[in-house]
């Protein structure tokens, strides 16, 4: 699903030189595969997720998605695979101001062919265990419910690849272990999990880690056993 | 499909932020009201104002002596008369042979008329039988002076519809005797309303009667207030203009350094200027809600690209579910269209009603044209496509990864 080749990314800070962000990174992820991305901060790893989601260009090195090598890829076409390949999750939910749930949800479907299908967007939101609040603006729902709103924005286009930047970063123990059983089930439909995440409890969640360092991945590991997961699946 | 999608985003984020939105609509609502009220007002002055000159003028084959000099140019004044131009000068006048015909007037603003024991002071016009041809009017009733009666000194007089409601609210004029400085004449046509003139003065307070018998029974004079003389073709009233002049200047004795003691005026010509200052009136109108519109341009714009900068996070939301750089940019235009669309349906709308306003109000003619306002819906479209562009382009410029950051 995903073949990256010396990946790097460096950024230009003007007089004070260049940024090596990501330097020479290589891995694959098949699909299916359930990863978590760790390090410390500033080590790459939102950088190395907005590679891999489309939003960002490397500056050397090379990106296969499903086998396309997406370099060649023009912003119209960045943009298709965004929307219908890739969901993105972020620690801040970035969820439209002024503007309903299902609103929000419905988004990625104003970018797939203008065809806005409430039920669609519903059915998303029933998925997460919101229906209820479609209504809601955002400031009228707790960190939780944010989170599990922009999930369901994620899923609306059934993407293969959702990538999740620290998800749980900024919510509870308990909205959070909510948010990573929705991602557990995700993963249980066959799609492949991106995440990264500075938590313990939450990187157990995943199958195998990726951990960086200045910019380098410096251990590729499989992580044992998943008896964690079926807790937190009985706890819900 | 899509672009319908993506015009209905642009319209809910005007809706989401409806204090930016108003402001932004209030600058073209000014600039499209003003525009669409000061040309209405322009077009409808002009059209007023070459509406009472013709009211004034009649035909527009004539040309118009006065006696003196060229110092009261424009319009013709009928008060304190030089005795330059006579008789004799109308008859030579009518010899040309570029002359079709030629009437003769002669006026005075002073005089009393009675009725029984109601009194008018109309103005009292002494003319030539062929006056009313000359001036297209037309007679309401009666009959209007003969060349015999003119011949014959005759006291008969045609009024005007001011004088006949002043002297004869309830009886019917024709036959009736009244009198003009206490000399007997007998009322024998009535003439058709003419309306305003082009100083808004009513031009139907009149009396005439044949200019022979105003010379000779009541003015005593035997100078002219002013000849009108018909061109037989209407295309040389230029050339025709000067040969009058030579004619007059000859006949006067004028030789030069000295001036003219008489005025020839083309009504063509006149009616040519008057309507030039309208358009001039019109244009500076025009410029003037040109500028309230810039300037309502200069606000969508300003405060779009206010809002870009705000709406960074927003910009990068709607780029990591699909939105490439052109939807980014079709949603912001559509966002200046729709406000400035907006501005423009607001202006046109109080533009229309201040216009109807006016007219109700009578301070101007219900005079309603379409063209101001289809022109401020234009204007409001492309006001807001050319200020859409730059915010446009800036949202479209903005990079996703540092806009989602927290
Ligand atoms: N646009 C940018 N311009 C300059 N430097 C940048 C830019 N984006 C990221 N960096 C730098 O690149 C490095 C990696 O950043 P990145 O955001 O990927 O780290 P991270 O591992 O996600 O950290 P965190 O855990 O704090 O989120 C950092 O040193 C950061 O300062
Ligand atoms: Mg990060």
């Amino acid at each position: 699903m995903i073949q990256v080749t010396d990946l790097s990314k460096s950024y230009s800070r003007g007089d004070k030189g260049l940024v090596h962000a990501l330097v020479d990174v290589s891995f694959e992820i098949a699909k299916g595969e359930f990863v978590v991305v760790r390090g410390a901060s500033g080590s790459g790893k939102s950088t190395l997720l907005n590679l891999i989601g489309c939003l960002d260009v490397p500056t050397s090195g090379r990106y296969l998605f499903a086998g396309e090598d997406v370099a060649d890829y023009r912003d119209k076409q960045l943009a298709r695979i965004r929307n219908q390949k890739i969901g993105f999750i972020f620690q801040s939910f970035n969820l439209l101001p002024r503007t309903t749930a299902i609103e929000n949800v419905e988004l990625p479907l104003v970018y797939l062919d203008g065809r806005v299908d409430r039920k669609r967007a519903l059915a998303a939101l029933e998925r997460v265990g919101l229906a209820a609040r479609a209504r809601h603006f955002p400031n009228e729902l707790s960190g939780g419910e944010q989170q599990r709103v922009a999930i369901a924005r994620a899923l609306i286009n059934s993407p293969g690849l959702i990538l999740a930047d620290e998800p749980t970063g900024n919510l509870d123990q308990k909205a959070g272990a909510e948010v990573m059983g929705i991602l557990q089930e995700l993963h249980k439909e066959g799609r492949t999990i991106l995440l990264v995440t500075h938590d313990d409890e939450v990187a157990r969640y995943a199958r195998r880690e990726l951990f960086l360092r200045d910019g380098r991945i410096i251990s590729d590991r499989t992580l044992p056993g998943h008896g964690h997961s079926t807790a937190i699946g009985g706890a819900r | 499909m899509k672009i319908h999608a993506l015009i209905s985003q642009a319209t809910r984020v005007t809706r989401r932020y409806p204090l930016r939105s108003t402001l932004m609509t209030g600058g073209v609502l000014i600039g499209i009201a003003s525009l669409a009220l000061l040309t209405s007002v322009g077009e409808a002055t002009k059209h007023l104002t070459m509406q009472r000159f013709k009211n004034m003028i009649g035909t527009f084959d004539t040309l118009m002596v006065r006696p003196g000099g060229a110092k009261s140019r424009g319009m013709p004044t009928l008060v304190n008369v030089p005795p330059t131009l006579r008789f004799d000068d109308a008859q030579a006048i009518a010899q040309l042979p570029e002359i079709k015909s030629v009437a003769e007037m002669q006026s005075a603003f002073d005089i009393d008329i009675k009725y029984r024991d109601k009194t008018a002071s109309p103005g009292v016009f002494g003319v030539s039988p062929n006056w009313l041809a000359l001036r297209s009017d037309e007679l309401a009733e009666g009959n209007f002076f003969t060349e015999e009666q003119n011949s014959a000194l005759a006291r008969v007089a045609v009024i005007g519809t001011d004088v006949r409601s002043a002297l004869f609210p309830e009886e019917d004029p024709l036959g009736k005797t009244i009198r003009i400085a206490e000399v007997p004449f007998q009322v024998i046509g009535i003439l058709q309303s003419r309306g305003a003139g082009p100083a808004g003065g009513s031009l139907d307070n009149v009396i005439l009667i044949p200019v022979s018998t105003a010379s000779r029974r009541l003015f005593n004079r035997d100078y002219l207030t002013m000849l009108i003389a018909q061109l037989r073709d209407p295309n040389q009233a230029d050339i025709v203009t000067s040969e009058v002049q030579t004619l007059l200047r000859y006949r006067h004795s004028i030789r030069p350094p000295e001036l003219d003691d008489f005025t020839v005026t083309n009504p063509r010509a006149t009616m040519a200027r008057v309507t030039q200052a309208g358009n001039t009136l019109s244009r500076i109108l025009t410029g003037v809600s040109v500028l309230a519109l810039l300037i309502g341009g200069a606000v969508i714009m300003g405060l779009m690209s206010i809002a870009v900068s705000e709406r960074r996070n927003e910009v990068g939301v709607r780029r990591s579910v699909g939105a490439s750089q052109s939807d980014i940019v079709v949603q912001f235009m559509f966002e200046a269209l729709f406000v400035a669309l907006m501005g423009g349906l607001g202006g046109v709308a109080i533009g229309c009603g201040a216009v109807l306003l006016g007219a109700r109000m009578r301070m101007m003619p219900a005079n309603l044209l379409w063209q101001p306002f289809a022109q401020g819906i234009v204007l409001s479209l492309v006001i807001g496509l050319l200020c859409g562009i730059y915010p446009a382009w800036k949202a479209s410029r903005i990079d996703p990864i540092q806009a989602i950051r927290f």
